[in-house]
């Protein structure tokens, strides 16, 4: 149905845009990170006992610095592992050669539904990139998206999307894409860039290292983020 | 104004310009993109706002010139929005699911023909309209003068009679 639009004063579509079009409520997650944003830690007025338990805070940590390679190593964090488990996902399509681009179309819902990531809008390429395979992948037991894109000189982009809600992304490894700020980071001779969207985790991954050549990853990380929507309330 | 009384006045205005957003880039996470980099930039400017000002007004004008600032850059480049996005009649785009009956597709007329109208003509219209500002606060939103405002804003409502015509004459 349209719009009631026989009365010829322009009112009416005032009154149309006033009454009909829908609002849009900014969602939970946007408030809360803005909020946040807004909300810096308070920083108090310097207390008494602010320098001695300064001074003894120093005196640990050099004792800390100095007991360091005694001490058991730590585990990998979370985003690393999720870095290892996303590269040998990417080396084995790779090795596969998984290309498949007029079945992608066909086969995409079926993958979201198993993923349980819906893809609103989907980058399938231009002339520099190509959208070649989607499937289903597993990454540290839980399931994925995957999408694999072949550029011009033949080399992959994995596009990957997983929900791992533990994963932090740490803001010393951010950097400044266009309007984003992913974190980008190599793991076993592979680039990554990561970042957060609609509560998912995403993950580009590629063989290009060099500095020319994540130059271009970042060109094809910004087609692909401006160009997908995706949530995970499939 | 205090820092606390800024920040406060800054985040009831959330819904408003997350709104705007939508109909400006027409897409929820871009949207939500660039609420938040209208909020680092007005809380990096803070200073340069005027106390006793319209804070929504101001906080309106970030969120355009941001949006202006980076999505111009991107309608330069057809190939992102042309060759790389399959249209909406493609099986691969999944429409949010609608309201049902006529006000849904009342809703969707008239939002798409909304977001055929030049950006220069939508944002007045939507700010006078829809969020009730003065022609005054549009026209230093939209930096340009009251008159051209007025005129954006007619121009905006006859080319939406006349696409909701359209749409009318093919349903």
């Amino acid at each position: 149905m349209t719009p009631d639009i026989d009365g010829n004063e322009p009112d009416e579509i005032a009154r149309l845009l006033r009454e009909r079009l829908p609002r849009h409520q900014a969602p939970t997650r946007l408030r809360a990170s803005v909020g946040e944003a807004l909300d810096p830690p308070r920083r108090g007025r310097p207390s008494l006992w602010l320098a001695p338990a300064l001074s003894a805070l120093a005196t640990a940590m050099v004792m800390l610095l100095w007991l360091a390679p005694a001490l058991p190593r730590s585990s990998p964090d979370q985003l690393q592992r999720l870095s290892r488990a996303v590269v040998s996902e990417y080396a084995r399509a790779v090795f596969a050669d998984e290309v498949n681009p007029g079945a992608v179309p066909a086969s995409l819902p079926r993958i979201m539904r198993e993923s349980g990531v819906l893809l609103q809008w989907v980058f399938t390429g231009d002339a520099d990139i190509t959208l070649v395979n989607a499937q289903l992948a597993y990454l540290e037991g839980g399931r994925a998206l995957a999408l694999t894109y072949q550029d011009r000189a033949g080399h992959s982009v994995s596009y990957i999307i997983t929900r791992a809600p533990n994963v932090a992304i740490p803001d010393r490894e951010r950097v400044q894409i266009a309007r984003w700020r992913p974190a980008v980071r190599t793991e076993d001779g592979f680039s990554l860039i990561v970042w957060k969207q609609a509560g998912l985790v995403c993950v580009m991954v590629s063989d290009l290292v060099s500095d020319a050549d994540l130059g271009r990853f970042k060109e094809y990380f910004i087609k692909v983020r401006s160009s997908t929507e995706l949530s995970d309330s499939y | 104004m205090a820092d606390d009384e800024f920040r406060q006045q800054a985040l009831r205005h959330i819904d408003a310009l997350y709104n705007l957003a939508v109909y400006l880039t027409r897409n929820g996470s871009e949207a939500e993109d660039l609420v938040q980099e209208t909020y680092a930039r007005a809380l990096r400017f803070s200073h340069r706002f005027e106390p006793g000002t319209y804070m929504r007004a101001w906080m309106f004008q970030i969120l355009r010139n941001t949006f202006l600032t980076f999505y111009r850059l991107r309608e330069r480049e057809p190939a992102l929005s042309e060759a790389g996005v399959p249209d909406g009649e493609d099986p691969m785009f999944h429409h949010a699911p609608a309201e049902d009956g006529e006000t849904a597709g009342a809703h969707m007329d008239l939002e798409r023909a909304l977001g055929r109208i030049p950006e220069e003509f939508r944002t007045p219209l939507l700010l006078a309209e829809v969020e009730g500002l003065s022609l005054e606060e549009v026209a230093r939103i939209m930096d340009c003068p009251v008159g051209t405002v007025k005129s954006r804003i007619f121009r905006a409502k006859e080319r939406l009679r006349a696409l909701l015509t359209d749409y009318g004459g093919k349903n």
